[in-house]
């Protein structure tokens, strides 16, 4: 059994959109570092509760690093310390005892916050409305084989298609662009053939849809690839690029 | 040309243009530093080429007018781009720590882009209003031939300074945007993309270290005068 943690929390705790938020301290003791994340903040609220306070509300579903549901900024850092791990998979053994962890909502003028940790996301939702979609009639199951696709070129879309829509690109990035998360959805389809008939559509209302939301432009300092749980990849960025001056020009 | 104009002015169209643009204006450094480096040939072989070129006069016309078309185009998308960015997040974290390895520099230039193009573009206006406007150091100057000109406004203190400064900042601002102007136009390829991040390296060291050689060398050689 190893040592507990005594931990310092400062939380970023806002009770609406429109109210104004401030930072509370919290002391947590006898954390034990096989807990994950949430499950520190779990407790906490347990705390929180018996105390006659408020609970941080954050947000959660999986527990598994599948959903994307779970986002926090921890000590400045999308999703904690860890590279390609998401919010739930980050355990406490990789804190010390003694820390004093800072947790913060997301932040962007397109993700406002709902309470407390919790940021309204649907943004996103919005972009992939706007044509992160392949329209066809879906009939029978159609055979495994019956679409060629090389195998280089299917790792590539699979890599982008890895994108959990958790938004860590928006909140690392230094303005706030979807960038990564536009251009993994761009790329899972633009390179699989049946993304082809929509492809130019697909990516002019797809950028379109971003600007309206209020995110900023991409300056390539690669921040969303290092904060990616799912280690997307800028290359993605460029050929949202491509994508976009081929539907523009040609 | 609507479409144009409509596709250029998303965020990534924007990029596009700057990207363009600052290539452009990296070529233009290119031929500008050439052109210089013949002061270390000799007086009169750059006393020559200073002649020729001027000598060209449309071509010096059309060459003006682009450039001050690069230029305002690069710098008015900066503007806007950087203001739109900052809108993005209107309120910032209470801490903020990469998630990136250990970059090379501890100032990393991706992160000063607007303010390392704040001060070239200072050090371009002092550069301009004594080599092309002639409204500073005027008197100094005035019936000199090029080279001379060249090293009289060098070794003049505060021009010294502007001009090591100005290189330096200048080659810290290529050192993201020689490379980061690919990434913008799409061109992003597993085999050409390393080579072009160290080309971009080696050009922003060569232009630094090019034209922050000149005061340096002005002073050097100022006794024969
Ligand atoms: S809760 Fe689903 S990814 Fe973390």
């Amino acid at each position: 059994m190893s040592d507990t943690l005594n931990l310092t929390l400062k939380v970023w705790r806002q009770a609406g959109p429109d109210q104004p938020g401030e930072f509370r301290v919290y002391q947590l003791s006898d954390v034990s570092p096989d807990m994950s994340f949430l499950e520190m903040l779990d407790v906490l609220n347990e705390q929180l509760l018996a105390q006659g306070e408020e609970p941080v509300a954050f947000d959660h579903d999986c527990r598994e690093g599948i959903c994307g549901c779970c986002g926090l900024v921890i000590n400045g850092q999308p999703h904690g310390p860890l590279r390609e791990t998401t919010t739930c998979q980050l355990y406490m053994r990789h804190f010390k005892d003694g820390d004093t962890i800072v947790i913060e909502p997301w932040r962007a003028a397109a993700f406002p916050v709902v309470k407390d940790l919790i940021v309204d996301r649907t943004p996103l939702d919005r972009i992939i409305a706007a044509g992160g979609y392949v329209s066809v009639n879906t009939g029978q199951a159609p055979d495994g084989n019956a679409i060629p696709v090389p195998q280089e070129v299917a790792e590539k879309a699979l890599d982008a298609a890895a994108c959990i829509g958790c938004g860590a690109c928006v909140a690392a990035c230094k303005n706030a662009s979807a960038m990564l998360f536009v251009s993994a959805k761009v790329s899972h389809l633009a390179l699989l053939p049946q993304g082809h008939p929509e492809r130019k559509k697909r990516v002019l209302s797809m950028v379109s849809q971003m600007d309206a939301e209020g995110f900023g432009a991409c300056t390539n300092t690669y921040e969303c690839e290092a904060a990616c749980p799912e280690g997307v990849s800028i290359t993605n960025i460029a050929r949202l690029n491509r994508e976009y001056f081929k539907a523009l020009f040609a | 040309m609507n479409w144009l104009v409509q596709g250029l002015s998303s965020s990534v169209g924007k990029k596009f243009v700057m990207g363009v643009t600052g290539l452009l204006l990296c070529g233009f450094l290119a031929m500008h530093l050439a052109g210089n480096l013949l002061l270390y040939v000799g007086e009169e072989t750059y006393n020559a080429y200073a002649h020729a070129l001027h000598s060209q006069e449309w071509l010096i016309k059309i060459a003006e007018v682009v450039l001050l078309v690069l230029f305002v185009g690069h710098i008015a998308l900066a503007l806007v781009l950087t203001q739109e960015n900052q809108a993005a997040r209107p309120i910032d974290y209470a801490t903020r720590q990469s998630k990136k390895d250990t970059p090379v520099l501890i100032i990393t230039p991706d992160n000063w882009m607007f303010v390392s193009g704040v001060i070239v573009l200072l050090f371009l206006l002092l550069h301009l209003s004594e080599f092309a406007w002639n409204i500073w150091l005027t008197e100094a100057v005035k019936g000199k031939e090029p080279f001379e000109k060249a090293r009289i406004i060098l070794t003049d203190p505060l021009s010294t300074f502007v001009y090591i400064v100005g290189p330096a900042v200048l080659g810290f601002h290529l050192w993201h945007g020689f490379a980061s102007a690919f990434q913008s136009l799409g061109l992003n390829h597993e085999k050409y993309t390393p080579l072009i991040t160290w080309l971009g390296i080696i050009f922003a060291v060569l232009v630094a270290v090019g034209f922050a050689s000149f005061p340096i060398w002005a002073w050097a050689t100022m006794e024969t005068l």
